[in-house]
């Protein structure tokens, strides 16, 4: 089906634009450089090029215009007049006729010219010929521009021209201005025609689509007609007349009952008889619109009678259909679009109208036939009376029945759960459907760990067995073990040598101990000769005690060391009480284990540090608080006086050097580097 | 909800304690503590470190081999609860654990058996040997016993005065 759409046709330019394009496409598209002293063909042939050039161009879009432009003839008679209505069949006959003479003028122009140019001897010559042949193109088009402005117009105009299926379904809505057809329209469909009270507001035709019983229905809204004679019609009432006309539609004649559209029923009536020849094969609905303002019973008898008359005729057309002469409902309908009562019963019956019409006419027509062959039901035939239902074994329509009894009898876990609080309420009782040997225990615990075992890893079912055996193993074993259970010490020590074995092992630790703490501190202890013996480590007293501790008679090496002693050295000075240092004997003395009494005395007064007592105790008179404070007094002292120590510094303002210039430092080369400074 | 043994040194882990590892393998380690972990981190080997039960038992400290073990033994079947055999375990359990414990510390008391034999050796030999700490050589010719000599003291007059004063 040919899609009645003007919108594609391509836009005409006017004269002048028309040639600009056409010469600057040459322009550009065409060699431009040219020399006089090439070969006189390659000028000529230049020139020649751009003389078919714009023709051909000229050509493609003139034919391009004729052969968009609809040719009157060709298309569906209602677009034919339709168009002829609006733009003059004459006229735009005319136009196009010109654009083909035009055309052709082109075409005879560049044939001269190229036949011209193919002898032309300079390069002057032949341009001269080509600026003349597009001069004389471009004034063919010139000539031609009214019919191009035109053309222009007409197609602007036709591309807004509704698009109309004159072979679908249609309902045609006329009758006279201001009866309420635009409302009808808007009413059915979601066409947006404008309402307004004056007359001639609809001056073109406007589709609108409507649906009934699955299919789709055009609606055509018309311009109002006047009851004129044909010749003295307008534009407008034309494109109706037209519409009436041509296309195969229902047709709803509107009649307003009250009025008010500024006609009298009668002027409406004599409009109806003076086109109801175009009703000729068209279902024809009467409709009386407005009858809020009037109902259809209150109007007077001549209108009563003109009603009527016009239902008769429309009774007719009916008739002519095949339908029943009686049914007068379904020719003159009352309805009033502004209350909305009876609309959609008039769009029901024309749409039904048409249906019944075009079906009657398919049934009628050849192809009917094509169709009904494309489809059979198969049925077989019965070959005898007897009634063969189908058959259900007994035991399934009793396993079915019992399956919906069970059904509604069940109570599901979903129901306990709602019964008793909802999910977040109730926990299911996962255990109910264990199957144990006995029912008691579905509810047993087992604990899962005991003493530090998993229960789990000890479940046997012979372990009972298992035990028995093992606790009899065990006894069997303990009786073999109490038999050699005791071991018999071959040479034990007596308690002397245990004693000895102990001294043995005290004297090992001491030394060990003393080892020790000669290792620990022997980066703050001085290394200073055994003579200048501090904490008199080297007295007789001490090696006469530690050799009786050996079993030896220590008098004789005491004697002997003393004697020694004083002769090895001999007397340096006299002894005298008051030149006796404080502690009562000079650093030179190896012993002095005869002191008198004053010196014991004096001795342990004088002693800054008491032997006998720790040397963290508090003595009163220090101006110590407690032992706390001795002791880190202690430490601070010892640690100011470690480094003193090491170097063997006599005390704090010792600052001798022994050795001013030492020999490795103030002679020698140097393996690697300079010996610019010592 | 399982008590784990450490795979490290081989304590149990109890829940909510240590961490598990899980390899690129799916091979699975549970560590007691963070010393296991980390030690395992370390890539040390249980074996050769003393204080785990894998290095007990490598090296013989630790019984390995017993019949009490063999009721410990993860069950991948569950067996159907029946609460007699349930009685029977949980009185069972305890009993097997006595008698594992009364044969480690057999097994311990073997392994100790020699000691005291070693260290009368011992101590006769450093007897012997340090005699000559406590003793001097010329006494210990006079008097070869291996005891400590007889120190002879010198008593002086102080002494005797103050005897008397202890006995009053």
């Amino acid at each position: 089906m040919v899609q009645y759409n003007f919108k594609k046709i391509t836009v005409v330019p006017n004269g002048k634009d028309f040639v600009d394009i056409i010469l600057s496409r040459t322009q550009r598209q065409t060699p431009t450089v040219v020399h006089k002293g090439y070969a006189i063909s390659r000028l000529r042939q230049f020139y020649m090029r751009k003389v078919k050039y714009t023709q051909q161009n000229f050509h493609d879009k003139l034919s391009t215009i004729i052969d968009e432009f609809p040719r009157l003839d060709d298309i569906h008679p209602f677009y034919g007049d339709l168009l002829h209505v609006l733009y003059n069949k004459d006229h735009y006959k005319l136009a196009l006729g010109q654009i083909n003479t035009a055309r052709n003028l082109i075409g005879k122009i560049a044939k001269d010219y190229v036949k011209l140019l193919k002898y032309g001897d300079s390069l002057y010559r032949c341009k001269c010929l080509k600026v003349a042949a597009l001069g004389r193109m471009c004034t063919v088009i010139k000539r031609i521009g009214p019919s191009l402005a035109y053309l222009e117009q007409v197609r602007q105009h036709m591309a807004r021209l509704p698009s109309i299926d004159p072979n679908t379904r249609t309902i045609l809505i006329c009758g006279y201005p201001n009866v309420g057809k635009s409302s009808f329209i808007n009413k059915i469909t979601r066409a947006d025609v404008d309402v307004q009270p004056y007359a001639f507001t609809t001056k073109s035709l406007f589709v609108g689509h409507t649906d009934y019983k699955y299919l789709r229905y055009q609606v055509i809204d018309t311009p109002g007609i006047l009851d004129r004679p044909f010749e003295d019609r307008n534009i407008i009432e034309m494109c109706s007349i037209t519409a009436l006309a041509h296309l195969r539609a229902a047709i709803l004649f509107f009649l307003d009952i009250s009025g008010s559209c500024g006609y009298s029923i009668a002027q409406q009536a004599a409009l109806f008889h003076s086109i109801k020849s175009l009703f000729m094969n068209k279902p024809l609905i009467i409709v009386c619109n407005k009858t809020d303002l009037q109902p259809l019973e209150g109007i007077s008898e001549e209108d009563n009678k003109l009603v009527k008359e016009m239902q008769a005729e429309a009774l007719k057309t009916l008739v002519g259909q095949g339908g029943e002469p009686t049914d007068d409902d379904s020719v003159l309908l009352t309805m009033s679009t502004l209350t909305e009562e009876g609309v959609i019963a008039v769009k029901n019956a024309a749409c039904e109208r048409l249906l019944n019409q075009r079906v009657e006419i398919k049934m009628k027509s050849k192809k009917i036939n094509d169709c009904l062959n494309r489809f059979h039901v198969a049925v077989p035939k019965p070959r005898d009376q007897k009634e063969r239902p189908p058959c259900i074994p007994q035991a399934v329509l009793e396993a079915k029945a019992k399956e919906a009894a069970e059904k509604e009898k069940r109570k599901t876990e979903k129901d306990l759960e709602n019964e008793n609080g909802g999910a977040g309420v109730y926990a299911m009782n996962l255990r109910k459907n264990y199957i144990l040997a006995s029912d008691e225990w579905k509810e047993d615990i087992l604990p899962e760990i005991v003493d530090g075992h998993n229960v789990y890893d000890f479940i046997d079912p012979d372990i009972l067995q298992r035990v028995e055996e093992l606790e009899r193993e065990e006894g069997l074993r303990e009786a073999g073990a109490e038999d050699d259970d005791f071991e018999f010490d071959g040479d034990e020590l007596t308690p002397e040598q245990q004693e000895a074995l102990a001294e043995i092992r005290k004297k090992k630790s001491l030394l060990i101990q003393q080892h020790r703490i000669k290792k620990s501190n022997a980066e703050s202890r001085p290394t200073i000769p055994r003579k200048f013996d501090k904490d008199k480590q080297f007295t007789s007293e001490r090696m006469g005690r530690q050799l009786s501790s050996l079993g030896l008679d220590p008098t004789l090496a005491i004697k002997r060391m003393r004697s020694r002693s004083a002769s090895a050295r001999g007397r340096k000075r006299e002894r005298s009480p008051e030149s006796k240092s404080a502690d009562g004997r000079d650093g030179m003395d190896i012993d002095g284990d005869t002191p008198s009494k004053k010196q014991r005395l004096s001795r342990s007064l004088s002693r800054s540090r008491s032997v006998s007592r720790p040397p963290h105790e508090v003595v009163p008179g220090e101006g110590l608080k407690d032992s706390a404070q001795k002791i880190k007094a202690i430490k601070l002292a010892k640690k100011s006086v470690k480094k003193r120590n090491k170097d063997a510094r006599r005390g704090e303002a010792d600052r001798v050097i022994p050795n001013l210039k030492p020999k490795h430092l103030f002679s020698g080369k140097r393996s690697t580097g300079k010996t610019d400074r010592r | 909800m399982r008590l784990e043994k450490c795979w490290f040194c081989s304590s149990t882990i109890y829940p909510g304690h240590g961490i598990q590892f899980v390899r690129n393998d799916a091979k699975i380690f549970r560590f007691c503590r963070s010393k296991c972990h980390k030690n395992f981190k370390m890539k040390r080997n249980p074996r050769k470190v003393k204080w785990t039960k894998a290095y007990r038992r490598v090296h013989g400290k630790d019984m390995t081999q017993d019949s009490t073990f063999e009721f410990e033994r993860k069950r991948n079947r569950p067996e159907r609860y029946d609460r007699n055999l349930a009685e029977n375990v949980l009185k069972a359990i305890p009993k097997i654990d006595k008698i594992r414990v009364a044969r480690e510390e057999r097994h311990h008391k073997n392994r100790m058996k020699g000691k005291t034999e070693k260290l009368q050796r011992e101590a006769v030999k450093e007897l012997e040997q340090g005699i000559s700490l406590v003793k001097a050589p010329s006494v210990l010719q006079q008097d070869p016993s291996l005891t400590l000599p007889k120190i002879k003291v010198k008593v002086s007059q102080q002494q005797s005065e103050e005897n008397h004063a202890m006995e009053e």
